[in-house]
């Protein structure tokens, strides 16, 4: 068991059963009252964040987390399969569980597993991936205008908005967190 | 400075001192003596030490503005706290903050939370383990009250469990003590209380919070005779202590008192001459 003094950004818990990861922590003291640790637990799973407070004295129950890099391979129904590239043993993890990071993952690409009593619950993508546009409305020469986009289909599946000068055939350049395009990128 | 006991407060950890005594948390009690010897008006300002306390707005050392003022009123003292902080901003050559409005607790519990704090239990106060009512009370008002008290405020009106040191009245049921804490910036900068001058009374919270330490596994307090002595002396007064660096940080705008800190560390604290 954690005490409320081993509270870190970063520290994985198990709280109301489900793995959270700290990301905010401040120790607070009421006027009058005992002291508490204000925190800020953002889902291992869904990523969603709460705000919860610990009184100290307070024992958080350690989350089992294990991290593996491991490489997508190919899809498999509603699943998609990772392999350890060191002992080839793979999992697979259903495209629910990933939601939208399911929509940059491309073959052979390296991702971080994240395994909770060790089944595996989520992936870390790269911050950046390159995808080829597949389909697109053709470009409008000279119009750089920034704000005016279109939609682009990429060779994931995804789709984004692309500014109006970029072309079916290119590679763009996609940032994981937010899923917005960032640049074009010459091959 | 080394004090027999340094707190009434069972939630307040001091420093002992191998040669017996603690160094202090708190120049009040120390202070209440010279009230009660006869000085109207006194304040001092100096450094504070307080075990297991450090964050951002924490540290173990820190400097404490404490006055006490016979005849007083809280109202009196937020009419001084006004004034103190709109002259240190100005001296500091910061904005004056704006005007500061009045909230009692139960009110904010109302508003923002749905709960009558004269009726409610523990658990509709919190979710979480079983825990007694002040704990649950803070958790709440920690998580959904505090972070909204972002305007100059004084929050009045607290349980009377809370009194420490400040007399106790019941309205129409609810019992509250008579005590208010002062916020700037979002932060807890000071806390006034009408002074409790009632030695049987004060004797009595005393055993109670002895009880609540050693329930906890924490040394009691030793009672200080000497200040209650002198508490059935005290004329009727009301009295603040304001943490100067909290005070300086907000209004410089910093995100915790580390800059507004004179640096010395807690290993640098001597017992060099006793309080009493």
């Amino acid at each position: 068991m954690y005490e409320t003094s081993d509270i870190r950004n970063g520290l994985k818990i198990e709280f109301d059963g489900q793995p959270y990861v700290v990301t905010y922590f401040q120790f607070v003291k009421p006027g009058k009252g005992t002291a508490f640790t204000r925190t800020k637990l953002k889902s291992l799973t869904s990523g969603n964040v709460l705000d919860r407070t610990f009184r100290t004295g307070e024992k958080l129950q350690p989350a089992d987390i294990e991290e593996r890099e491991m490489q997508y391979i190919y899809p498999e129904g509603n699943m998609r399969v990772f392999m350890d590239t060191t002992s080839f043993e793979q999992v697979m993890i259903e495209d629910s569980v990933l939601a939208d990071d399911a929509r940059w993952l491309i073959d052979e690409m390296m991702v971080r597993v994240l395994f909770w009593n060790g089944r595996p619950i989520n992936i870390e993508l790269p911050n950046f991936v390159e995808l080829e546009i597949t389909y697109c409305e053709p470009g409008v020469k000279g119009n750089t205008a920034t704000g005016a986009t279109k939609t682009a289909e990429l060779s994931t599946g995804a789709s984004v908005n692309v500014p109006l000068f970029v072309e079916q055939g290119e590679t763009i350049k996609i940032d994981t967190r937010t899923g917005e395009y960032v640049e074009r990128v010459r091959k | 400075m080394r004090v027999p006991s340094p707190a009434l407060e069972p939630t307040l950890f001091a420093y002992s001192v191998r040669e017996g005594g603690a160094l202090r948390t708190s120049p009040e009690l120390a202070l209440k003596r010279v009230l009660a010897a006869g000085l109207p008006r006194v304040y001092e300002l100096g450094p504070c030490l307080r075990a297991r306390e450090s964050g951002p707005w924490h540290a173990s050392e820190f400097l404490m503005l404490e006055w006490y003022r016979a005849g007083a009123t809280l109202p009196d003292l937020m009419y001084e706290v006004q004034d103190l902080v709109g002259t240190v901003a100005q001296a500091l050559a910061q904005p004056a903050p704006a005007a500061w409005s009045r909230h009692p607790v139960r009110e904010l519990f109302l508003q923002m939370c749905g709960l009558d704090l004269r009726s409610c239990s523990a658990s509709d106060l919190s979710s979480r383990d079983p825990e007694d009512w002040d704990t649950a009370f803070f958790r709440r008002y920690l998580e959904e009250i505090e972070p909204r008290l972002t305007h100059p405020c004084f929050v009045e009106g607290w349980p009377a469990s809370q009194a420490a040191l400040a007399t106790v009245r019941t309205d129409r049921d609810y019992a509250r003590c008579e005590r208010f804490e002062a916020y700037l910036g979002g932060i807890e900068i000071a806390n006034a209380f009408q002074e409790l001058g009632d030695a049987r009374e004060l004797r009595q919270r005393w055993i109670e919070a002895n009880q609540e330490r050693r329930a906890a596994g924490e040394p009691p307090h030793p009672i200080d005779e000497l200040a209650l002595d002198a508490i059935d002396r005290l004329p009727r007064c009301a009295g603040i202590a304001l943490g100067v660096e909290r005070l300086v940080a907000v209004l410089c705008g910093w995100r915790g008192i580390g800059p507004a800190q004179v640096p010395t560390t807690i290993s640098d604290a001597q017992p060099t001459a006793s309080a009493r």
